[in-house]
């Protein structure tokens, strides 16, 4: 897995990529998040659109991301979820967990709703 | 006549971008879809994971055996690992509104939606999963 984030005013974006399988990942992932929540940006978006598949771990991953971030008062929303992750979100029923929208643009607009 | 392909690794889950490359490799070669190759190598890094992570314990000296054998109507995959065998019917229903915001115990649940069949043989020496997808549906 590859990791970028950048930020859009008071919203953050990591962009994931490639094969979420486990392993590193988690440590990746929670590296990042907690650089953005250290440095008060509580409102995270998690775009999806370059992920070619994840396996439970990866959902896990992302599960312990919203936790996270919810604990330190923010809300974090996924952009982009690719089909391939939407069926696993659906067998699994954590579309009931997420807030998923089409775009980056739509995900952020959403915070100002 | 089937094509048998053995790969054995540590119980180190750093490993499983090896076990990935294995599999991706041969199963390019196979008459499936993009869709159905994604199926497999998630249900194949599920399998890894639970023989790394449950199976064997973490234990790094626990090797986890995968063996991929292509048949003629067929993919079938197996990993073994070298734990103490496990109940697959105490394992927590994922989808129990109570367990939805657990980090992990989803693997199996995902295995048996992406594979055709699948089947778990705890054993004393080692807990065998076997998964097959087969050619038929799509292709």
């Amino acid at each position: 897995m590859k990791l970028k984030s950048e930020q859009h005013g008071s919203v953050v974006v990591i962009e994931l990529k490639g094969k979420i399988m486990g392993g590193p990942d988690a440590t990746l992932f929670r590296d990042e998040l907690k650089k953005s929540l250290d440095a008060g940006v509580t409102k995270v978006i998690v775009d999806l659109g370059k992920v070619d598949w994840m396996n439970s771990s990866g959902l896990g991953i992302l599960i312990g991301g919203l936790t996270t971030v919810k604990n330190a008062g923010g809300e974090m929303k996924l952009a982009r979820v690719t089909d391939k992750i939407k069926s696993l979100l659906m067998i699994t029923k954590l579309v009931q967990v997420f807030s998923s929208y089409d775009s980056v643009e739509s995900a952020i607009a959403s915070f100002s709703d | 006549m089937s094509v048998k392909s053995k790969l054995v690794i540590p119980s180190d889950p750093e490993r499983l971008v090896e076990v990935d490359a294995f599999a991706e490799e041969r199963i390019a070669k196979l008459r499936f879809t993009q869709d159905q190759r994604d199926d497999i190598a998630i249900s194949l890094s599920e399998a890894v994971n639970n023989a790394i992570l449950h199976g064997n314990g973490g234990d790094i000296k626990k090797t986890v055996t995968i063996v991929l054998e292509e048949r003629s109507s067929d993919l079938r995959m197996e990993v073994t690992d070298q734990g103490d065998g496990f109940a697959v019917e105490e394992v927590a229903d994922p989808t129990d509104p109570e367990n939805l915001l657990a980090e992990s115990g989803r693997g199996l649940l995902i295995i048996r939606h992406l594979m055709d069949e699948v089947n778990v043989t705890p054993g004393k020496t080692g807990t065998q999963v076997e998964l097959i997808k087969k050619y038929s549906n799509n292709t």
